[in-house]
């Protein structure tokens, strides 16, 4: 085991990453910018990592978990409501990019095939970057996000088909037939796989996850092997390995543990992902890029500044939508993909492209990817400060600020239940938190799915505006916890002594009131005793 | 991709059959592996590297664990009964091996591997029971923490029998000067982390970063990177920092550890009649020894004959880390495949027959037969009497309280410290434990004027019910269902969480915090 190859490079990424997101946020720059710096600087610079196949597998897990990601928190009322619009601007955005970026590599006077590529590398987005941008961003579920994630699945699909072609075109000719059935499987395939999803989500994945929930394990274990089925299906019926992972993540959606399955998911999404913006920067090829700087600035200005300009207007004409999510919109999808690269690269091999142009749609993509991420995590504040009034628009915050002054019960066992029903009666607002979804089903107050040791769950009980935090759950960590994490919010919390043995450390983490069920059991007991004549 | 959809396909069909046979799932997950290659799955590159990344993570969370916090007053005796049952069993298995035939070298190593006892097995039964901090579940967990600990230890000093010794002591002196390190960082590195505590993908790769370090340290320090990695654990093995840790590293553990059986079975050939014979030996030895050694030595640190023969039933099993020392041999060539597939069986068998073992029924067995607990009484058993079950720190109050308003208070237990309190304030006493009908008898159950329970499980107090008879009999209760069920088997039950409620809100309504 000494000397493995794949300990070795995951270790460089790993503190490479790790080490670049602390700097980050010491001077206020988005990870996903300082991990490409860090790969910049493993790869190109000192030359410590070329990227094995083991971790090559591993960034695609990484892109193909937070669509799996994408996918969970998608419920199919937001998939119909930003389907229709997402479909018409995106499929005239893929257009219209594609024959400005085709002219202007004409117009640099490039021969066919790479002023395609151009036209290719200016279409598509990054479907990681923009959804790992927003979602950082606490923006995914907001109108322009969903509208962003709508253009980008449409894209995809492009994607597929540009694959199609590809294949084609270095199979050695173009083959009018061939392309023809290559064309037809793609729309099967997809046509397929979304069929087996929907139909899965709602008859078999329903029962079948509450069935595995029990074992926690068992039920990330499980999902995730769905997930790649999805991926190996995707990938044999020529269709991305995004649309394969995002099309497992919707059909999980109706599922009642979505929730949970979305938090049991995310760290090892964030590792992977980690390592794939690390291994992107690695891998470039800076060198020849900027023996054509007008041509390296125009691609920059096309993916960058132009597509966001037609985005917009395309979002707000024939879609529809407000000024505000079309601008929004527009400036989220302003990069180019990581895709292009592996185009490009593919190109380049079979002799269609020059290496300079690989070279140049490498550093273009870099760049805008770059300019997004310190972009996006700012596009609400921008737009509320210059556009709202410039668009004649009132600024439209979308998310919903919890009141707070409320209680959290954590733990609906028969104390809990019992608390809730106390509370509510009071006339307190109440939210209920319990891992098993089976427990909350009864409850009347809101409820909130989740193992409360995940600081996403407190942040969703609104556990850091609340009025008192009550666990009644009989878990020693989880308690503890708890405790910890409220005294460091100020919030006051009840935490319920199930043993002796557990008091002396929750009163050291202050905590306001301590529950002990055995000792107010004692009074009862006297007072049965009376009832007894046992005691008068 | 196809690879790794395979190996995860094949770990979700394990964990579904553990959730429908109630089993533990790693060694279902073992034997799909075996099928997988039986099957002719490719052990490439993919596979190579999922073993490697499963083993760390699983020994870096199994440090994670290590929280002395965790066994709390059982501390001690967990300390008593782990390293006994360790090194008895290490010493026995080395014994057995070596008589069946195996040279020195394989016989420590399968000494190594039957040692400790398996923490993903012993936790899952405690967690499902809800009996994690009673004092045996308690003692198990120490227990666990320290057999752990001493097998990752000793795993460079194994690789040193039958070499040359004169290296012994260099690498005692390293592993130490590791372990110091490890510990001696616990302080300086937790206010990093709490920093970060609020961003779980900061969180998470800044964890990660101590894991790395370690790591790349035991590298250059000569140790096997399985130490490294437990010993990184360990350096975050403190509240809260382990705690806020552990949800972030779970799924990563249960996918890495997922791949790894499953990657690990494969490797397993296909046991001829010789090497099924020789797991079976182990195996016997295992189930035998184990329960004998951790019950004798609990009751000599002071623990019930109950909770001491629990606790020896639950651990008996082989480890995960048993396949991590099996592995390490084999890569080291320490181990031929047939040692290695005896290791893989004894574990794949124990850890499947801990369910079937570890239960009431056999628990209840066993003590009857058990020198100890055929206690006699002198003089004839009590009538007329409070009898109370179970005397913890809450039932002191009521003793006195009864024996104020001038009952005879006869106690049940089996802790001779609650014993001793309950003599000093004039409470008679009977030893024993407490849900067994020779006991009950012992304490005159049918003859009282009013039984209190305060036991815990569910099925000690329906026998308690059944001995008593028409004599009321209270029952402390924590869920309402179970209140109900206790109800019509003629109990009266005292709800316990309606009273930590009503106690709550008259708090809320007093102090009303703003």
């Amino acid at each position: 085991m000494n000397g493995a190859l794949v300990l070795t490079e995951l270790g460089w990424v790993i503190a490479a990453a790790a080490l670049a997101l602390l700097v980050g946020r010491l001077i206020r720059l988005p990870p996903v910018l300082m991990w490409v710096g860090a790969g910049l600087l493993l790869g190109p610079v000192t030359g410590i990592l070329h990227a094995s196949d083991s971790l090559h597998l591993m960034s695609e897990l990484g892109i193909a978990l937070l669509l799996f990601l994408v996918g969970l928190e998608l419920s199919p009322a937001t998939l119909r409501d930003v389907g229709r619009p997402a479909a018409v601007v995106g499929g005239l955005q893929v257009l219209g990019t594609a024959l400005l970026g085709y002219a202007a590599g004409a117009f640099f006077g490039l021969p066919v095939p790479e002023a395609l590529m151009i036209a290719a590398a200016v279409t598509f987005s990054s479907t990681v970057v923009v959804v790992k941008l927003l979602d950082r961003a606490g923006a995914l579920t907001t109108e322009y996000g969903r509208l962003s994630i709508g253009i980008l699945l449409v894209q995809d699909v492009v994607v597929a088909l540009v694959l199609t072609l590809m294949a084609g075109l270095s199979g050695g000719g173009m083959d009018a037939e061939a392309l023809a059935g290559g064309l037809t499987r793609a729309f099967v395939g997809l046509a397929i796989l979304s069929a087996v999803a929907v139909l899965a989500g709602r008859w078999i994945l329903p029962g079948a996850a509450d069935w595995m929930a029990t074992s926690t394990e068992g039920l990330l274990v499980a999902s995730l092997a769905w997930c790649l089925l999805f991926i190996v299906g995707a990938e044999a019926l020529s269709l991305s390995v995004e649309l394969g992972a995002f099309l497992a993540g919707l059909a999980l959606a109706p599922t009642r543990v979505h929730g949970e399955l979305r938090r049991r998911v995310r760290p090892l999404a964030d590792l992977f992902l980690a390592v794939f913006f690390v291994v992107l920067g690695a891998e470039l090829m800076p060198g020849a890029a900027f023996e054509r700087p007008f041509l390296l600035a125009a691609v920059v200005a096309l993916s960058f500044a132009l597509k966001p300009i037609l985005v917009a207007l395309l979002a707000r004409g024939p879609g529809g939508r407000s000024w505000r999510t079309s601008v929004l919109a527009g400036l989220s999808l302003g990069q180019m993909s990581e895709f292009s690269f592996i185009l490009a690269a593919a190109a380049a091999e079979a002799g269609l492209v020059t290496p300079e142009i690989l070279s140049l749609v490498g550093v273009a993509g870099l760049t805008t990817i770059a300019g997004s991420a310190i972009v996006i995590p700012g596009i609400e504040r921008g737009w509320a400060r210059w556009g709202a009034a410039r668009f004649g628009e009132p600024d439209g915050d979308e998310h919903p600020h919890p009141p707070g002054g409320h209680i959290v019960v954590v733990g609906m066992n028969s104390l809990g239940r019992r608390l809730v029903e106390a509370f509510v009666e009071s006339g307190e607002r109440v939210v209920a938190v319990d891992s098993d979804p089976a427990k909350l089903a009864p409850v009347s107050v809101p409820t909130i799915q989740g193992v409360i040791d995940h600081r996403d769950v407190l942040d969703e009980a609104g556990v850091p505006n609340a009025r008192l935090v009550v666990s009644a759950l009989r878990i020693e960590d989880a308690n503890s916890l708890l405790a910890w994490r409220c005294r460091r919010m100020g919030v006051p919390v009840s935490i319920h002594v199930f043993d002796a043995s557990v008091r002396a450390d929750l009163e050291a983490l202050g905590v306001a009131h301590l529950m002990d069920s055995k000792r107010a059991a004692t009074h009862r007991l006297r007072v049965a005793l009376t009832e007894l004549e046992v005691l008068d | 991709m196809e690879v790794l959809a395979i190996l995860l396909v094949a770990a979700a069909a394990s964990h579904a059959l553990a959730r429908a046979l109630n089993l533990p799932p790693v060694p279902l997950l073992l034997a799909t592996g075996f099928l997988l290659g039986v099957g002719g799955l490719d052990a490439g590159v993919i596979v190579q590297d999922a073993l490697v990344l499963g083993v760390t993570v699983l020994v870096f969370i199994s440090g994670i664990e290590l929280d002395p916090r965790r066994p709390q007053a059982q501390l001690r005796t967990a300390v008593k009964v782990g390293s006994g049952q360790f090194l008895v069993l290490a010493g026995l298995g080395v014994a057995t091996a070596t008589v069946i035939g195996y040279g020195i070298v394989p016989a420590a190593y399968l000494g190594l591997a039957i040692a400790a006892s398996s923490t993903l097995v012993v936790v899952r039964i405690l967690q499902r029971r809800g009996e994690m901090f009673e004092p045996y579940g308690r003692l198990t967990i120490g227990v666990l923490l320290v057999q752990d600990l001493i097998l990752v230890l000793s795993i460079p000093l194994v690789e040193s029998v039958g070499g040359d010794f004169s290296d012994v002591f260099p690498r005692l002196l390293v592993t130490g000067i590791a372990v110091a390190v490890a510990i001696g960082v616990v302080r300086p590195l937790a206010p990093v982390l709490l920093k970060v505590e609020d961003d779980g993908e900061a969180l998470l790769l800044v964890t990660l970063l101590v894991l790395v370090a370690f790591l790349a340290g035991s590298a250059w320090l000569g140790l096997p990177l399985l130490v490294g990695g437990f010993l990184a654990g360990l350096a975050l093995a403190r509240f809260p920092v382990a705690s806020a840790v552990r949800p972030l590293m779970a799924p990563l553990g249960d996918f890495f550890t997922a791949l790894f059986f499953t990657a690990l079975g494969a490797l397993v050939g296909v046991p001829t009649l010789g090497e099924i014979g020789h797991a079976l030996a182990f195996t016997a030895l295992l189930l035998v020894a184990t329960p004998i050694v951790v019950a004798v030595l609990g009751e000599r640190a002071g623990l019930p004959a109950r909770a001491a023969v629990e606790a020896g039933l639950l651990l008996a099993q082989a480890s995960e880390l048993s396949l991590v020392v099996g592995l390490l041999g084999l890569e080291r060539g320490a181990l031929d495949e047939s040692a290695f597939t005896v290791i893989a069986l004894v574990t794949a068998m124990t850890m499947l027959l801990t369910p079937l073992i570890a239960t009431d029924a056999v628990t209840r067995r066993l003590l009857r037969i058990h020198p100890g607990t055929a206690r006699r009484s002198k003089g004839p058993p009590p009538s007329g009497h409070v009898l109370l079950l179970g005397a913890g720190s809450t039932g002191m109050p009521l003793v006195e309280t009864l024996i104020e308003a001038g009952q005879e208070v006869v106690v049940v237990d089996d802790d001779p410290k609650v014993l001793a309190r309950v003599a000093k304030a004039g409470g008679r006493l009977v030893r024993g434990e407490a849900s067994d009908p020779r006991t009950l008898e012992r304490a005159g159950v049918a003859d009282a004027i009013v039984v209190i329970s305060t036991l815990r499980r569910g099925a000690d107090n329906a026998r308690v019910l059944e001995a008593a008879g028409d004599v009321p009999v209270l029952v402390r209760v924590f869920e309402e269902d179970e209140a109900r069920r206790l109800q019509s088997l003629g109990a009266i039950p005292i709800l316990t969480s309606d009273a930590a409620a009503e106690m709550l809100i008259e708090w809320f309504e007093l102090g009303t915090p703003a």
